[in-house]
């Protein structure tokens, strides 16, 4: 199932306008239909990028959810039905423990949803996107994605020649490491700068700053984004008015009340079909070259 | 040539663009989006917080992009953000010694308050490109930007001088504990926290202590060791080279003009 990603060749600006949505969603969001769809979709989205590899660090995720629930009423002793009480009577609720299981939810999805934009959204995107806005803050970003790799590497040959001189961290003193590290930065400082202002020269010389600058990018914007972004910000507008009628509001402390009626389900299957747009493109994508394979 | 450069600044000066934009997002967005936050219930405090983060960054873009920066300036900073994001590969050894907002001090001292800002904006944003993303780039890439920019303030204003390595460590050392730290443990606390009051805040505020204590000492003993060397050498290269001031040429802007 790994290495395909149909949802991620779509137009940097639909997976940009789809991360903001799912993530502000799922930091809003605390009534428990909305919260298992985040959850699964979240999860299920990874793991069709990341295949059997995902699978741990989901998994992984279920130990943070537990603390985050259990930690919960320790600090919000709201809530009428008393599991037990500590220290001089300071109850340990019911319902401040839902809340912490919702909250705990809430933050595993949007850790799992950064997991992925963290695969999808590269840095290329993000400068496709910003690059005509911002055009000297997204240039800077650009030089500096490249700087830093180029100067990792420098500061691995530094740390060598300073071994072959006989100075270098083998001491133990953790002080003696941090004084030989920052001595390596120092080093690294007046080189790249020797270097930073070459670059500004040749920038100059080809007459940075005199014309529009124009910017290099392998995206377009189809018809299928097209449709893919009517499609979205539709169901966006849905989950918004599902929560404008009141159909999301969910209290958990004192006491649990959760909104249920037509416009939460009409809101949460809104959000379940907006959540599972790069989850189904993707298995639709599999199952397409599944059946042409077997044709063939 | 003289008069011509400085008619331009003052026509980019006297309410500019940028300082518009300032007010109007003070006057009108943020109490807006208290207002409007204040009426969503217990979430409220993360996305009123986030969104204000954003437009406290608004500004500070606006004036650089319509500054129309020269490539010195833009290499300039390119490489002190490259410099302090990966500052962190010389510390393989320790991993827990993160030297990058010393570094952002630093450039914040050397080039003033607004290359500062944008160093450590540009520096969360980046290494955030390396850790992964998260709900708290935002709260770092605006504590860390403010770190830079105060350095860089009260070095111009001769309150912080570069000079007298003890007061720049004690600097780095209350910006981690009471700038930095805190803003992070915030958005902890507004991320994880069900109930916003003195018992979580606490309780948050407190757990963060040890944290930031450690990143505190990494910090100051970057700036105890690396303040003047470094500052050194970015004063030699920003008078040798004239970095950062390609505004003050006035042959460059008469040339543009034409």
């Amino acid at each position: 199932m790994s290495g395909q990603d149909t949802f991620s060749a779509y137009s940097p600006i639909i997976n940009f306008i789809f991360y903001i949505g799912a993530i502000i969603c799922g930091m809003f969001f605390i009534h428990p239909a909305f919260l298992v769809c985040a959850v699964i979709l979240s999860a299920a989205y990874y793991l069709t990028i990341r295949g059997s590899r995902g699978i741990k660090i989901v998994l992984g995720m279920i130990p943070v959810w537990i603390v985050l629930a259990v930690i919960n009423p320790l600090v919000n002793t709201r809530g009428s039905i008393v599991l037990f009480t500590y220290f001089n009577d300071r109850p340990y609720t019911f319902e401040a423990l839902c809340y912490g299981i919702a909250l705990g939810a809430m933050f595993v999805s949007v850790i799992l949803w950064f997991l992925s934009y963290n695969e999808v959204m590269t840095s290329d995107k993000f400068i496709y996107l910003f690059g005509k806005t911002l055009p000297s803050a997204s240039l800077i970003l650009t030089m500096v994605l490249r700087l830093v790799p180029n100067y990792q590497k420098k500061i691995k040959q530094i740390a060598g020649a300073r071994k072959g001189i006989g100075k270098g961290a083998d001491s133990e003193s953790k002080r003696e490491k941090a004084e030989d590290g920052l001595t390596i930065v120092s080093a690294l400082t007046s080189w790249a700068f020797e270097g930073g202002i070459i670059t500004a020269d040749s920038m100059r010389s080809r007459g940075y700053g005199t014309g529009k600058r124009t910017n290099f990018s392998i995206y377009k914007f189809e018809t299928r984004d097209r449709l893919l972004l009517i499609i979205m910000l539709l169901l966006l507008a849905a989950v918004f008015l599902c929560g404008l009628k009141g159909g999301t509001t969910a209290t958990y402390t004192p006491d649990i009340s959760l909104a249920s009626n037509q416009w939460t389900v009409f809101g949460a299957i809104a959000y379940f079909i907006f959540l599972a747009i790069p989850t189904a493109l993707n298995l639709l994508e599999a199952l397409t070259w599944h059946i042409l394979r077997s044709k063939i | 040539m003289q008069e011509k450069s400085i008619d331009k600044t003052k026509k980019k000066g006297g309410l500019s663009k940028s300082t518009w934009l300032c007010l109007l997002i003070i006057v009108v967005l943020v109490p807006a989006t208290i207002f409007i936050g204040w009426q969503l219930g217990d979430r409220k405090y993360y996305i009123t917080s986030v969104l204000i983060i954003f437009y406290s960054m608004i500004p500070f873009f606006v004036s650089f992009e319509s500054r129309k920066p020269q490539a010195r300036e833009l290499v300039t900073i390119a490489v002190l953000c490259a410099i302090a994001v990966a500052s962190r590969a010389a510390f393989i050894m320790l991993p827990a010694f993160k030297p990058i907002i010393g570094i952002i001090i630093i450039a914040g001292m050397a080039f003033g308050a607004r290359a500062g800002f944008l160093t450590g904006a540009v520096s969360a944003f980046v290494s955030n490109f390396i850790f992964g993303q998260g709900p708290w780039t935002p709260w770092q890439m605006l504590a860390f930007g403010l770190a830079g920019f105060l350095a860089g303030l009260l070095h111009e204003k001769g309150i912080l001088d570069s000079n007298r390595k003890v007061q720049v460590t004690v600097f780095g050392g209350l910006v981690i504990m009471l700038l930095v730290g805190p803003l992070l443990d915030t958005s902890t606390l507004f991320m994880m926290m069900s109930m916003v009051d003195t018992t979580s805040a606490l309780t948050v505020y407190m757990a963060g202590v040890p944290i930031n204590a450690v990143h505190a000492v990494a910090v100051m003993l970057t700036l105890f060791l690396l303040t003047k060397p470094m500052m050194e050498k970015l004063t030699r290269i920003k008078i040798k080279y004239g970095m950062m001031e390609a505004e003050k040429e006035p042959e460059e802007v008469i040339w543009k003009d034409e």
